[in-house]
């Protein structure tokens, strides 16, 4: 600060003395807060803002669970996976549900940055002196409070199909939705980043995710397909995500963490998590630059 | 508590645009405890030098401290020290004033009882009290942009920016959002740079920097500004304005400044003031003419002359700042 100025001055010195007379804590200014606090102070806006707009509540529930229940019913008589006998379609289908409504979820979250931008809200919190990732983490976490809000009511009809998981499972169940729902609006936080409107952003997040959505073993088994889409699947995320999604309503997890293929996916899912993260605070933090010559 | 130095910023250029020097080898000094207007026609480089004094862009040189912090090199510390208003308003419309409150005092790390302390503090200087639970959308025009000014109180800033805050304000909101702005100078030796259009604003504050062009055209107390207008202003509402100007060359040398539908003489050539131009410009041109006045100057004559004049320098020197550009 102005230690020169305050000696030299009579107005600086009285302003140092206004704020050292003043301040109630050990640093005499605002100094920035913790990525920690930042984040949680700006996650529980994003909730805080969702539930006070019950018909957000009402569509982002509702979709899903009326596609389950439509497609679950029509599709029932005809499902025959093969090594899948004796499973409904409707109980085929019940994670892929769940995958569908962090999806939308997230996607609608997301679509929220491109409003604060327009509003205005944005820029009051950029100009704050807090860590970028915190920006970032508020942002998508606060989205992923959002879409867990919801599936954790479509959870509780896991019962009513016949699945059922042990306290184990339920832990690992909730630890893989919150990282599911992390990837996806880390995604989306990416995209929405650089996205004027709302309209464009809708589109894009549709033709990019959906088919990801589709292509993941959410909608048919990805076992028997064509040799091409099997390829296809198995590099998109999504897949990966479906498997650790699906695998805890079907076995414990100590049976989990022993196979190869499980831990791969979940490797697979951590990655695009923390990679998400990593370059969304980093698009954050670059500002506009002004470039060096008019030539 | 600002030191802007040799400042540069262009903006690059697009497929169909070239690009463009919205800043240009500015410099600006805004010593501690000052309440200065920035004020510059559109397009004239003050909403760029906004941004990249609140940290938002990167200029492509020069260099700017704030409160001796390098705001280049470590923004997070030269954002500690201030308070952004920004015109359009950085407020969650959805949330009551007192989440709003709560979040931004998050983002600085204050909650708990010393939230509460800080929030008694700089609601006093607004007319929010009572209306804390109130959500922002319910809020008048005035009352919403006071949220604002609360917001950036309570994080105690010693620097206060503010991109034309009173927009869209009516004049009483306006008569006192700008009091309170001037009693934070004058009690807590804040540093206020605000940016503005409406000069009826600058008339009592510290020093009024002017603006065209990417360029600091002028830059001193309101009353030394004015002072630069030696006598009167001589003010003609014409139908042909352009005519006029012509006329008024010719025959008598004069150099007229056209703004809009009027022609504004500023300065007179020795012997003659205002009041006997007036007499021979009613005189020698009565059908050029539809009203004519002579009035003192104000802050807003100060700026048309200067702004004016920049224009006519660039027109002077324009071959060569093409070939440059070339």
């Amino acid at each position: 600060m102005t230690v020169a100025g305050k000696a030299h001055t009579p107005h600086a010195s009285e302003t140092g003395a206004a704020v050292s007379r003043s301040d109630d804590g050990a640093v005499p200014e605002a100094a920035g807060a913790a990525l920690w606090s930042v984040g949680a102070a700006l996650a529980r806006r994003e909730f805080t803002r969702f539930i006070r707009q019950p018909h957000r509540v009402i569509g982002s529930i509702g979709q899903p669970l009326i596609f389950w229940l439509l497609l679950g019913a029509g599709l029932t008589p005809s499902f025959n996976a093969p090594g899948l006998e004796g499973m409904t379609y409707l109980e085929y289908f019940y994670p892929g549900v769940l995958m569908m409504l962090i999806l939308f979820a997230s996607v609608f979250a997301s679509i929220t940055i491109i409003e604060d931008r327009d509003q205005g809200f944005l820029q009051g919190v950029l100009v704050a002196p807090v860590p970028r990732l915190g920006i970032v983490l508020g942002k998508v976490g606060g989205a992923s409070m959002v879409a867990l809000f919801q599936t954790a009511i479509l959870l509780a009809a896991a019962p009513f199909v016949g699945m059922t998981v042990g306290l184990g499972g339920a832990v690992l169940l909730a630890v893989t939705l919150v990282l599911i729902s992390l990837g996806f609006t880390g995604l989306g936080f990416l995209f929405a980043w650089g996205m004027k409107s709302t309209a464009g952003f809708h589109a894009i997040m549709m033709v990019i995710m959906m088919p990801m959505w589709v292509l993941s073993g959410a909608f048919f088994p990805i076992e028997g397909v064509p040799g091409w889409l099997h390829g296809i699947m198995m590099v998109n995320p999504v897949t990966h995500a479906m498997t650790i999604l699906r695998a805890p309503f079907y076995a414990d997890p100590m049976t989990l963490f022993a196979q190869g293929g499980y831990l791969l996916s979940f490797a697979v899912v951590l990655v695009w998590v923390v990679g998400c993260l990593i370059l969304a605070a980093l698009r954050v933090s670059r500002r506009d630059k002004g470039v060096v010559s008019a030539g | 508590m600002i030191r802007i130095e040799d400042l540069t910023h262009v903006y690059p250029g697009g497929r169909r645009q070239s690009p463009r020097t919205a800043v240009s080898d500015l410099t600006l000094h805004v010593p501690d405890g000052r309440f200065t207007i920035l004020s510059g026609p559109n397009g004239s480089g003050k909403s760029t030098l906004f941004r990249i004094l609140c940290g938002l862009a990167r200029p492509s040189r020069g260099r700017v401290l704030i409160g001796g912090r390098d705001l280049l090199a470590d923004p997070a510390s030269a954002r500690a020290l201030m308070g952004v208003v920004f015109q359009s308003p950085a407020v969650d419309k959805h949330l009551s004033v007192q989440e709003n409150l709560m979040i931004h005092g998050a983002l600085y790390g204050l909650k708990g009882s010393a939230f509460r302390a800080r929030l008694d503090e700089a609601l006093a200087w607004t007319d929010l009290t009572g209306r804390l639970g109130d959500r922002v959308d319910t809020l008048s025009g005035g009352l919403a942009r006071q949220v604002e000014l609360a917001k950036c109180l309570l994080t105690r800033p010693r620097l206060l920016l503010l991109d034309e805050p009173t927009t869209g304000l009516d004049p009483a909101s306006r008569r006192s959002f700008l009091s309170a702005l001037t009693r934070l100078r004058r009690e807590r030796g804040m540093t206020v740079l605000m940016t503005s259009h409406i000069f009826s604003e600058a008339e009592d504050v510290d020093s009024v920097a002017i603006m065209a062009e990417g360029r600091l055209l002028a830059y001193d107390t309101p009353q030394a500004l004015r002072a630069r207008l030696s006598g009167d202003v001589l003010v003609i509402d014409s139908p042909e304005p352009d005519t006029l100007a012509a006329r008024l060359r010719d025959d008598m040398g004069l150099g007229a400044i056209r703004h809009g539908d009027e022609l504004r003489v500023d300065e007179f050539p020795s012997g003659i003031d205002a009041v006997v131009l007036l007499e021979r410009v009613l005189a020698g041109y009565r059908d050029l003419v539809r009203g004519i006045t002579v009035k003192q100057p104000a802050l807003e004559d100060v700026f048309i002359h200067v702004t004016a004049e920049a224009r006519a320098a660039r027109r002077v020197g324009a071959p060569e700042s093409q070939e440059t550009a070339a």
